[in-house]
C-alpha cells in the first residue's frame, strides 16, 4: 500500500494538471485502491438480535462500510468511539479531496453572491452527501448533521442561501464536537443566523424602543433551554434587547447605509464587508437587563450578546434539554430518564464539552439496549444504503452527478437546508410516513444499477465477499445480515425468497439479484437502525 | 373505467381512499397579457392604446357590460355564467423590479419586499402547516420536470408528467414479486411504519389499475392532443377521480411574454389562450361528477403595458386580472377596480400597466382558506394583512 505522501502526490498532480471533471475517475478509483475498497471476505453478523457492533455503526456513523464491522470487533466499542471523538486524529484526505470540487463552500459569505443560487443549493447538499458517505470522521458528520437541525438555516429565506456554506463551516463544523458554548456564540452572529431569524432588523433607538424578538426567542426556546424550559416572555424581550444592534450588510457595496445622527443628520459610516457581520451600537439597547434572574448591567455594548450566551447555556433547563435531544437522536423517541439525567449532568459537569456527552451516551447500556428503533431519515436511509454497498458516487463529474441522489432526497422531503421552520427536519416517525414509495423506488434504482451515470456499485465483489456458495437461503440469510446487522426472521427469509423465486424460472440471473436486493433495502427493516 | 370503480367502491383499498380537496395551481408564465384575455371592451383607453393588438369589442364574449373574454376563451363561458369562475382585477406583486425572475420567485415564495421572507414556498408552508395529518405519497404534485419553488419546503412533493411515473420500477419490469414481499414484511409490522407501508401499497395498486386501463375521459371530455398543459390536466383529473389524497398541484402554462407580434386573435398569444380555455374546459367536463372536489387558481407573474409597443407587442407591466375556478368560488363576477383609473401608467414605482389594487397575498390566501379551509393563513402568508376579497364563498 502506497504512503500517504504518494497519495497526495498523485491527486495534486491530478487535481493540478487536469481539470476537476477529468480527474474525479481518477480520485474515483484512487479512493477505492486507498481503504474505501471492499473487503475481499466478510463476515456479516449471524445473530438473531441485531449486532451491537453493527448497532453502534447504524447510530454513531452512516451506518457501516463494509469491512468496518470487523474493525469495530476487532478494536472493540469504546476504542472506536474514542478514536471518532478525535476526528482530527483520523486521516480523512480522500474525502478531503473528493471535497475541493465544491469551489462555492470555499468562498466568503459577500463573494458567494457570485455564483448562482442552483450551484450554492445543489453543491452544499452535494457536499454534505458526499461526506456523510465517505469521510472517516463518521461521527463528526453526524454530529454536523445534528446541529445543522438543531440550528436550523432555511437557505430559501432571504439571502441565507449565500450565507449558509460559511455557517456549514465556521459554525457547525467547527463546533460539532467542540463545546455547546462556542457553537451557540458563533451561532449567534453567523451572517446566516443574523438573516434566517431576522436578528439583523433587531434595532432599539430612540425612534423604534421595541426589539424584534425573532431570534432572541428561538435562542430561547429551540437552542437553549427549550420551550417549557422556564422562561418567561419577560426574558425573551430582555434577550432581544441584549442582542440588539448585531447585524449583516447585505449592501453590494462598501459605502455603507446612512444613520441618523444627533439632530437628524444623515452620517455615513463604514460598513464591514458584505456577507460579514458586525455590531453597531447605534441600534443597541445599552440600559440594564435582566435575563433569567441574573442582571446584565447597562453599558456592555456588544459584551451583552456573551453574557447572554452564558446565561442560556448554564442555564439547567438547557443540559436538560440538549441531553434529552441528543438521547432522541441517539437512543429512542422516548429516551430513559435514566440516560437523559446522566448526559444532563456530564453537561453540567464538562460545562457543555460535547464530546464528554456523546462519551457518556455512546458507551451507556441504554444506548445498547435500544438496537433498532429508530426510523432512519431519508438522509440516512440513502447514505446508509451506499455505504453498504460501498457505492461509488460521483463518478462522472459535472452538474449532473447527484442529480439523482439529490432528487430522491427531495421526493422523500429530505431536501437538506430547505426546512422552513427553525425546529429542523423531524426527529419523529410521523412526517416522514408519507413518502415511503420513493424509498422503495431508490432501493430498486440502486439494486438494478439504474443510476448507474451517478452511481456504481460492485454487486458482483460484494457477492463474492460475502461468499456465493450455499443454498438460496443461505446466501439471502448473508446478504440480509450484511445489511441489517442480524439474520432475518423466518417471515423476511420467507418474504424475500418469495421474491427470488419469482424470478428463478425465467433464468435471469441479474434480475433476480437485484429483485433480492432491491426488496431488502425495501424492507421496514432497512428502514430503521 | 370498470376496474378502477370496481376497486374504489369494493377493494382492499376503499377503506383508505382519501377525500379531499384539491387546490390546482395554474401559473401563466412570462407574465400574461391579461387585459386581452378579459378584456375592457367597455374602455375608449384601451382601443386608444392598442391600436393594433386590442380585442375587437364585437367580438368579445359578453361578461358584463364592461368586461368581455377574449373569443378563444369562449370555452370559459359557461363556467361565468354558473358562477363558478370568478376574476379578481389589478392583483400583483409589490416587487417593482420588473423582473420575470424576482416576481416568480417573490410570488412562489409568498413573500413581499416589506416583509422578511418566511422561508420555503407558500404552498411548501401550507403543506408542512398540515404534515402530522395523513400525508399520502401524491399529497403534492407538480407536473412537469422540475420542483416549483412554491412547493419547496413540502413534506412532501412528486414531480411528474404522466401518472405512469408512479410506480414500483422493480428490476424485472414487472412489480408484482415485489409488492408480494413489500405487503408480506410490512403486513407483519404492527408499528406505525408497517401501517403506512400497506397504506402505500394500496395507493400504487389504486394508480396501478389506473395505468394498465387506457384512459377515456368522462362526458365526452375532449384534452386538446399535443398539448403538455392539456395532457397535464387529464392526469391531475385521474389523480384527482382516484382519491388518491392529493392536496395542491402545480402546472404551468408557459409562453406569455408577449413582446413582439403579440398579435390579437391569431398567433402565439391566441393559441396559448385556447390552450387554456380548452384545458380547463376539458378537465371540468372530465371532472363533471366530481366538482365539489377541486378549486383551480390561475396566476402570472405579472401584466403587461396598456400600451402595445412599436414591435406590436406588450412589455412588462404590474397587475393583471386573477381567476379562480371552482365550486366554492363565488364567481360571475369581476371584482376590483376598473382599470382605467390606473391606465395612465402612473403607477408610482416599477412598469407601468395596470395598477396594483390587491396584494396577490391577500387573494392567494383567500383562495387557499376557501378552497381547503382550516388553514392559518397568516402563518402562510407572514406579514400580511390578508383582507378579505370576496372571491370565495
Amino acid at each position: 500500500m502506497p504512503s500517504r505522501r504518494a497519495i497526495l502526490k498523485t491527486a495534486a498532480l491530478t487535481t493540478g494538471a487536469a481539470a476537476m471533471s477529468s480527474c474525479e475517475r481518477t480520485i474515483s478509483s484512487l479512493s477505492s485502491a486507498f481503504g474505501q475498497s471492499l473487503p475481499k471476505k466478510l463476515s456479516p453478523a449471524a445473530g438473531t438480535e441485531i449486532d451491537p457492533e453493527f448497532h453502534l455503526l447504524s447510530r454513531a456513523a452512516f451506518g457501516p462500510w463494509p469491512g468496518d464491522l470487523e474493525r469495530v470487533k476487532a478494536m472493540g466499542r469504546s476504542a472506536w468511539i474514542e478514536e471518532q471523538l478525535h476526528p482530527e486524529r483520523i486521516d480523512d484526505s480522500l474525502c478531503e479531496m473528493r471535497a475541493r470540487r465544491f469551489e462555492s463552500l470555499f468562498f466568503n459569505e459577500g463573494d458567494a453572491y457570485e455564483f448562482k443560487k442552483s450551484v450554492l443549493r445543489n453543491e452544499l447538499t452535494r457536499h454534505s452527501m458526499l461526506r456523510s458517505i465517505y469521510s472517516r470522521r463518521q461521527l463528526f458528520e453526524v454530529m454536523v448533521e445534528f446541529w445543522t437541525d438543531h440550528l436550523n438555516i432555511d437557505q430559501e429565506k432571504g439571502d441565507c442561501i449565500y450565507f449558509k456554506p460559511s455557517d456549514d463551516r465556521d459554525v457547525i463544523r467547527k463546533h460539532a464536537l467542540g463545546n455547546f458554548h462556542d457553537l451557540i456564540r458563533a451561532s449567534a452572529t453567523s451572517p446566516a443566523m443574523l438573516v434566517y431569524l431576522d436578528g439583523r432588523s433587531n434595532r432599539v433607538t430612540k425612534d423604534n424602543p421595541v426589539p424584534n424578538e425573532n431570534y432572541a426567542r428561538e435562542l430561547l426556546e429551540l437552542h437553549t433551554l427549550g420551550v417549557h424550559g422556564g422562561y418567561t416572555q419577560t426574558d425573551v424581550r430582555e434577550a432581544a434587547r441584549c442582542l440588539s444592534g448585531w447585524t449583516v450588510n447585505l449592501l453590494k457595496e462598501k459605502k455603507g447605509g446612512g444613520k441618523r445622527g444627533p439632530k437628524g443628520i444623515i452620517q455615513r459610516f463604514q460598513a464591514p464587508a458584505r456577507g460579514k457581520s458586525f455590531f453597531d451600537a447605534d441600534n443597541h439597547d445599552n440600559d440594564e437587563k435582566n435575563v433569567l434572574g441574573t442582571t446584565v448591567p447597562a453599558g456592555g455594548n456588544e459584551a451583552d450578546l456573551d453574557t447572554l450566551v452564558r446565561i442560556a447555556c448554564s442555564h439547567p433547563s438547557t443540559a436538560n434539554f440538549i441531553a434529552r435531544k441528543l438521547c432522541v437522536r441517539f437512543v429512542s423517541y422516548d429516551p430513559p430518564a435514566s440516560i437523559v439525567q446522566r448526559v444532563a449532568a456530564e453537561f453540567t459537569r464538562t460545562k457543555g464539552d460535547i464530546k464528554a456527552m456523546l462519551r457518556l451516551l455512546l458507551n451507556s447500556d441504554e444506548f445498547l439496549a435500544a438496537r433498532g428503533s429508530l426510523l432512519k431519515r431519508p438522509f440516512r436511509y440513502i447514505v446508509s444504503s451506499l455505504r453498504a454497498l460501498a457505492a461509488d458516487t460521483h463518478v462522472e463529474a459535472g452538474r449532473n452527478s447527484h442529480g439523482p441522489l439529490l432528487e430522491y432526497l427531495s421526493r422523500m422531503g429530505h431536501g437538506l437546508f430547505q426546512y422552513p421552520t427553525p425546529d429542523g427536519y423531524p426527529d419523529e416517525e410521523a412526517p416522514w410516513m408519507g413518502t415511503i414509495l420513493w424509498r422503495w423506488n431508490f432501493s430498486m434504482a440502486l439494486a438494478d444499477g439504474k443510476m448507474a451515470d451517478d452511481v456504481i456499485v460492485p454487486l458482483n465483489d460484494l457477492d463474492k465477499a460475502l461468499g456465493t456458495k450455499g443454498s438460496r437461503d443461505q446466501i439471502i440469510t448473508r446478504w440480509w445480515s450484511h445489511l441489517l446487522g442480524r439474520q432475518p426472521t423466518a417471515n423476511e427469509l420467507k418474504s424475500i425468497a418469495s421474491a427470488a423465486d419469482a424470478h428463478q424460472d425465467r433464468g435471469n440471473v441479474r434480475i433476480a439479484k437485484a429483485e433480492l436486493l432491491g426488496v431488502m433495502l425495501a424492507s421496514p427493516a432497512f428502514q430503521r437502525c | 373505467m370498470p376496474a378502477l370503480t370496481q376497486l374504489l367502491v369494493n377493494g382492499p383499498a376503499a377503506a383508505q381512499a382519501v377525500s379531499t380537496h384539491t387546490l390546482i395551481c395554474v401559473f401563466l408564465r412570462g407574465g400574461a397579457d391579461t387585459m386581452n384575455l378579459v378584456v375592457p371592451y367597455a374602455d375608449d383607453h384601451y382601443y386608444n392604446a392598442r391600436p393594433t393588438l386590442s380585442i375587437k369589442a364585437s367580438t368579445t364574449v359578453k361578461l358584463d357590460a364592461r368586461y368581455g373574454f377574449h373569443p378563444l376563451l369562449q370555452p370559459l363561458e359557461a363556467a361565468f355564467k354558473e358562477a363558478r369562475l370568478g376574476m379578481i382585477q389589478g392583483v400583483g406583486t409589490d416587487s417593482a423590479s420588473g423582473s420575470h425572475f424576482e416576481c416568480q420567485d417573490q410570488m412562489e415564495h409568498g413573500d413581499s419586499e416589506k416583509a422578511p421572507s418566511a422561508g420555503g414556498g407558500w404552498l411548501g408552508r401550507f403543506l408542512r402547516s398540515r404534515a402530522d395529518q395523513s400525508t399520502s405519497a401524491l399529497s403534492a404534485v407538480a407536473i412537469g420536470t422540475k420542483l416549483p419553488e412554491s412547493l419547496r419546503g413540502a413534506p412532501s412533493v412528486s414531480v411528474l408528467e404522466h401518472i405512469g411515473d408512479i410506480a414500483i420500477k422493480a428490476p424485472s419490469g414487472d412489480p408484482a414479486a415485489v409488492v408480494g414481499a413489500l405487503r408480506a414484511m410490512y403486513g407483519a409490522d404492527v408499528t406505525l411504519l408497517g401501517q403506512r407501508g400497506l397504506q402505500t401499497l394500496d395507493l400504487f395498486n389504486r394508480v396501478s389499475a389506473m395505468n394498465n386501463t387506457s384512459y377515456t375521459p368522462a362526458n365526452g371530455a375532449e384534452y386538446p392532443k399535443g398539448n403538455s398543459f392539456a395532457d397535464g390536466l387529464r392526469e391531475l383529473a385521474r389523480l384527482i377521480k382516484a382519491r388518491v389524497g392529493l392536496e395542491v398541484a402545480c402546472i404551468d402554462l408557459a409562453g406569455w411574454d408577449t413582446h413582439f407580434f403579440q398579435n390579437s386573435t391569431a398567433g402565439s398569444f391566441a393559441s396559448n389562450a385556447q390552450k387554456l380555455a380548452k384545458g380547463l374546459v376539458a378537465f371540468e367536463t372530465d371532472l363533471k361528477q366530481h366538482r365539489g372536489d377541486y378549486t383551480v387558481m390561475v396566476t402570472t407573474e405579472f401584466g403587461r403595458r396598456i400600451y402595445e409597443n412599436a414591435s406590436l407587442g406588450t412589455d412588462h407591466g404590474r397587475g393583471f386580472c386573477f381567476m379562480a375556478l371552482g365550486d366554492k368560488v363565488k364567481g360571475g363576477r369581476i371584482l376590483g377596480n376598473w382599470p382605467i383609473g390606473a391606465m395612465d401608467e402612473t403607477n408610482p414605482i416599477g412598469p407601468g400597466g395596470i395598477g396594483i389594487t390587491y396584494d396577490y397575498r391577500d387573494v392567494f390566501a383567500e383562495v387557499l382558506a376557501g378552497a381547503m379551509g382550516g388553514i392559518e393563513a397568516a402563518n402562510i402568508f407572514p406579514g400580511a394583512n390578508l383582507k378579505k376579497m370576496g372571491l370565495m364563498g
